[in-house]
């Protein structure tokens, strides 16, 4: 077979895994709070932003930056759904807000760090350059320290839904609000939890993204087409989901630029979408059917 | 004269069969009256009907078409209304607001100036000529399901399908409810009533349908059918009322 | 005379008042800069009417009036440039492209039952940057060159530049409003709200629900379309980064959600005040606060002024009018801003003012639940008992 689509399979495999990371966080509160939080998109780029400046600024290695950005996120996620319990907005408020706080994050990363492309230098960073070969194919190893947060989120998610009281409960709450709460179950408390987790999600996304991407505040935008026909294609609030979607988003993205070039793969990922909402709306993971 | 006549009706919800074959006919004028344990497919079975789910199998002959083959708002332009369990009014309109959209939009389509005018004289038919234009939040429960009447007959059906007008209401505003029904009844308009009090339903249907499990246990006279016992061991062991 | 005869005179008076404007600042030489100041507000009047159509009438929410203002930008583009087609042709085809482009689009989404509203909103976001894409790598439409638009002739009856964008823009904004005013107390109209309000509910009622979505999504992306098709010739040098990008979207959904979405005449009463605020923001060198200001805006207005402040001030109309007619006169006459716009602009946000008091309803009659915030059709996509 050819070695260049081998290489564009198992890089987009690695990659998917991050796109993996970036899309968890959406999904479990679109899924279980019935939220789609636009601000999530900020939430990554931040992240992102964060470890640039931690490293560029006070000489840490990347990773040590998750020590900031994983606390920051939750907190985040937490005061960001105590706002919409307590201002009791609806749907149709949250889907706004989100997309304010967005533009807000938006306009408050390019006043800070510009539009300028930002990438921290390979003598801070020494995950941009490591890489090693299976065979002939290289593997990054920025890409794939990501896709082990993707698994380990997948394997995570799994055990805490089904093992834990507080998974019990984030499956009740997806099932029926109203009776959870009849049932004693404190559904704001596993709310404020859960946004919490899908933010520090977010904002980790953003930590590998900095190891080996260049920034600019404007890249968030395209992730729109990444994260959504993943988020469908996984199923709501499916962190498994995500995991096998993003992998599929992310080979198909990745063999599309070795075929056709760079700018096909924002159209695959599209169709990507649109097959996912004619073919099969409720992911290709989760075991409902489609009524 | 069948208004309508269903066979082998089934609707699967995943792995269960909440309909499993389930034939029904509605003479024309009269009224079938639908009872059954909780769950078995009373209310799937008028979802289906009114277009509400898709049906996995059937065939519904309904006035010379077959209304499994339609989409809802077909199944109204052939004359065949439902009501709400628990009343669904449009809550940015008032109740003549909502009226008048459902005369316009019924088996035979109106102007929105003829709308307006003629909402009035549903509203009187149900009693809420007064609160007809206050927001809807200000409707007690019993107003609001006269408002779902009042909405249904505004399209000028043949065929009204009423799912459970009974719920919810204290001894009076059944009463009242009652006495709408043969209202209603009286105007020539074909009546399925889906209802929890037996008592009720046997006194008004001219013919009684008994679902369980989603299939249909049993067929025929209120009062025979409720002495069959098929029909006591279904609702044995599960609550109803008498009313 | 019936209201609606009413209304339509008074649409045929605005037309002809608006159309003096150019002449009048040419006969008292005043600046230029007032009649582009006309024609940009007539081009997001254009914008947020059209997107109001569809998302505040039939609830379902649209992050894409990029996705069809770009096509119309580069329909005239491609044709008018490209192919040297005369302009005043080359624009209806751009509105009735981006008016198909709708149509596709609806006929991917609206046939899925069960996720409607959400999905919807997404893939319209998703869609304008596809487009992007599309556009940069195919070199007959950009390729990533750009069309140089400056200097595309234009029939001489629409005079010079200036007052060529104005006639034109006038139209098309004309057309969309007197639009959604006609909509609004139609047959559709109340369908749209029906859908809206509960759409199986509205289903069951008769309504045909695909029909109608499809009609207002068409509309919204013609008339966006359209009046992008205009607008190529005030960008001057179109670039796919230059059309293709959050601007548009973001502020047709601030200024309905401003104006007031269920009411035809909130959009356009939003895209003035946002409008003339933006355009004063940047001429005082402040276009970085922009974003921040209109994200926190969005954020203030959805929790705080529900319904849109169009029906608030028309609960207190004289006062509206004599706030707003008091603050223009002292402005002026004290001079005590740089130019008629200022001063325009601070008696507008004088008059928001006056919105922010509260809404005055009858006494025993509360506030509906959601008074005038469309639920998303996926809120009301339940399905039944």
């Amino acid at each position: 077979m050819n070695e260049v689509l081998n290489q564009a399979i198992v890089s987009g495999l690695l990659i998917g895994g991050l796109y993996a990371v970036m899309s968890v966080g959406i999904s479990l509160t679109w899924g279980v709070l019935k939220i789609i939080n636009l601000a999530h998109f900020s939430f990554v780029l931040l992240g992102a932003y964060v470890t640039y400046e931690l490293t560029t600024s006070f000489g840490w290695d990347p990773l040590l930056a998750l020590l900031v950005v994983i606390p920051g996120g939750f907190l985040t996620g937490m005061i960001m759904q105590i706002f919409f319990e307590l201002a009791k907005v609806d749907e149709f408020q949250s889907l706004i807000i989100s997309f304010g706080i967005f533009i807000i994050f938006q306009s408050i990363t390019r006043t800070i760090w510009s539009a300028d492309f930002r990438r921290i230098g390979g003598d801070l960073n020494r995950y941009e350059s490591m890489s090693f070969f299976i065979g002939d194919i290289a593997v990054q190893v920025a890409p794939l320290l990501a896709f082990c947060v993707a698994v380990a989120i997948a394997v995570g998610m799994s055990l805490l839904l089904g093992r834990t009281y507080f998974g019990k409960a984030v499956r009740a709450i997806v099932d029926d609000p109203e009776i959870a709460r009849a049932y004693g179950i404190d559904v704001r408390r596993v709310a404020v939890i859960l946004s919490g987790l899908a933010t520090a999600f977010s904002a980790t996304a953003g930590v590998f993204i900095a190891t080996f991407q260049s920034l600019t505040p404007n890249m968030s935008f395209g992730w729109f087409g990444i994260v959504f026909p993943v988020v469908i294609l996984g199923g709501l609030g499916s962190a498994v989901g995500a995991l096998g979607a993003g992998v599929i988003v992310g080979v198909a993205a990745g063999v599309a630029t070795t075929e056709w070039g760079p700018l096909s793969a924002s159209l695959v990922t599209f169709l990507i979408l649109i097959g996912a909402l004619l073919f099969r709306p409720q992911g290709l993971f989760t075991r409902e059917s489609s009524t | 004269m069948n208004a309508l006549t269903g066979t082998g009706i089934v609707k699967h919800f995943g792995g269960i069969k909440a309909l499993d074959g389930v034939d029904v006919a509605i003479e024309e004028g009269k009224i079938l009256g639908l009872v059954g344990p909780n769950g078995s497919g009373k209310s799937t079975l008028i979802n289906v009907l009114s277009g509400f789910y898709p049906a996995d199998q059937g065939k519904v002959d309904f006035g010379g078409a077959d209304l499994l083959r339609l989409g809802p708002h077909e199944i109204a332009g052939a004359g065949l209304a439902r009501t709400f369990q628990i009343p669904r009014p449009f809550r940015t309109m008032t109740a003549r607001e909502n009226v008048a959209l459902s005369y316009m939009f019924g088996q035979r389509r109106h102007s929105l100036a003829a709308a307006r005018r003629a909402a009035g004289q549903w509203l009187e038919f149900t009693d809420l000529e007064e609160v007809g234009d206050l927001p809807i939040d200000q409707l007690t429960l019993h107003q609001l399901k006269f408002l779902e009447l009042a909405r249904a007959l505004a399209t000028e059906p043949t065929l009204l399908l009423l799912d459970e007008v009974l719920a919810g209401l204290n001894p009076t505003e059944v009463e009242e409810s009652i006495r709408m029904i043969q209202r209603i009844h009286d105007q020539g308009v074909t009546l399925v009533i889906v209802e929890h009090l037996v008592r009720v339903v046997t006194a008004l249907s001219s013919t009684l349908l008994v679902l369980d499990q989603g299939r249909v246990i049993a067929r025929g006279h209120p009062e025979v059918v409720m002495k069959q016992p098929e029909v006591i061991r279904a609702y044995l062991g599960s609550k109803w009322e008498h009313a | 005379m019936t209201t609606r005869g009413k209304a339509l005179i008074g649409f045929a008076v605005v037309a002809v008042v608006l159309n003096l404007v150019p002449t009048l600042v040419e006969a008292f030489d005043a600046p230029g800069f007032y009649v582009t100041f006309m024609f940009t507000a007539f081009f997001w009047i254009a914008q947020a009417v059209s997107w109001n159509i569809l998302t505040g009438y039939s609830g379902y929410f649209s992050f894409g009036q990029g996705a069809w203002f770009g096509i119309g930008v580069y329909t005239t583009g491609i044709l008018a440039v490209k192919h040297g087609w005369p302009f005043l042709l080359a624009l209806p085809v751009a509105g009735v492209l981006a008016g198909l482009s709708g149509l596709v689009l609806g006929m991917v989404v609206f046939r899925l039952r069960k996720l409607g509203g959400e999905i919807f909103a997404l893939t319209t976001l998703a869609i304008a940057f596809v487009l992007a894409s599309v556009a940069r790598l195919y070199s007959f439409i950009d390729g990533g060159r750009g069309i140089f638009m400056t200097g595309t002739p234009l029939p001489e009856f629409l005079g010079d530049f200036r007052t060529a964008m104005f006639r034109m823009t006038f139209v098309v904004a004309f057309l969309t409003v007197l639009t959604a005013y006609l909509l609004y107390e139609s047959r559709i109209g109340w369908g749209l709200f029906a859908i809206r309000d509960d759409e199986p509910v509205a289903h069951g009622l008769g309504v045909p629900v695909f029909r109608y979505k499809m009609l207002a999504l068409g509309i919204n992306a013609l008339f966006g379309g359209l009046m992008g098709g205009v607008w190529s010739l005030q960008i001057g040098f179109v670039t796919v980064d230059d059309v293709f990008n959050i601007r548009v979207p973001l502020f047709v959904i601030l200024m309905s959600v401003l104006g007031g979405m269920k009411h035809w005449m909130g959009p356009v009463v939003g895209a003035v005040i946002i409008y003339s605020l933006t355009d004063r923001l940047n001429s005082a060198g402040l276009e970085d606060l922009n974003q921040v200001i209109i994200g926190g805006l969005l954020i203030v207005l959805v929790l705080a002024v529900r319904e849109g402040i169009y029906l608030r001030l028309r609960e207190r109309w004289k006062l509206s009018l004599a706030v707003f007619a008091a603050a223009m006169a002292i402005w002026t006459i004290f001079d005590l801003a740089t130019s008629l716009i200022w001063d325009f602009s601070y008696a507008s946000l004088i008059t928001v003012g006056v919105a922010l008091l509260p809404s005055r309803r009858r006494p025993g009659e509360s506030e509906p639940p959601s008074a005038g915030v469309p639920q998303t059709a996926a809120a009301s996509d339940r399905s039944p008992p």
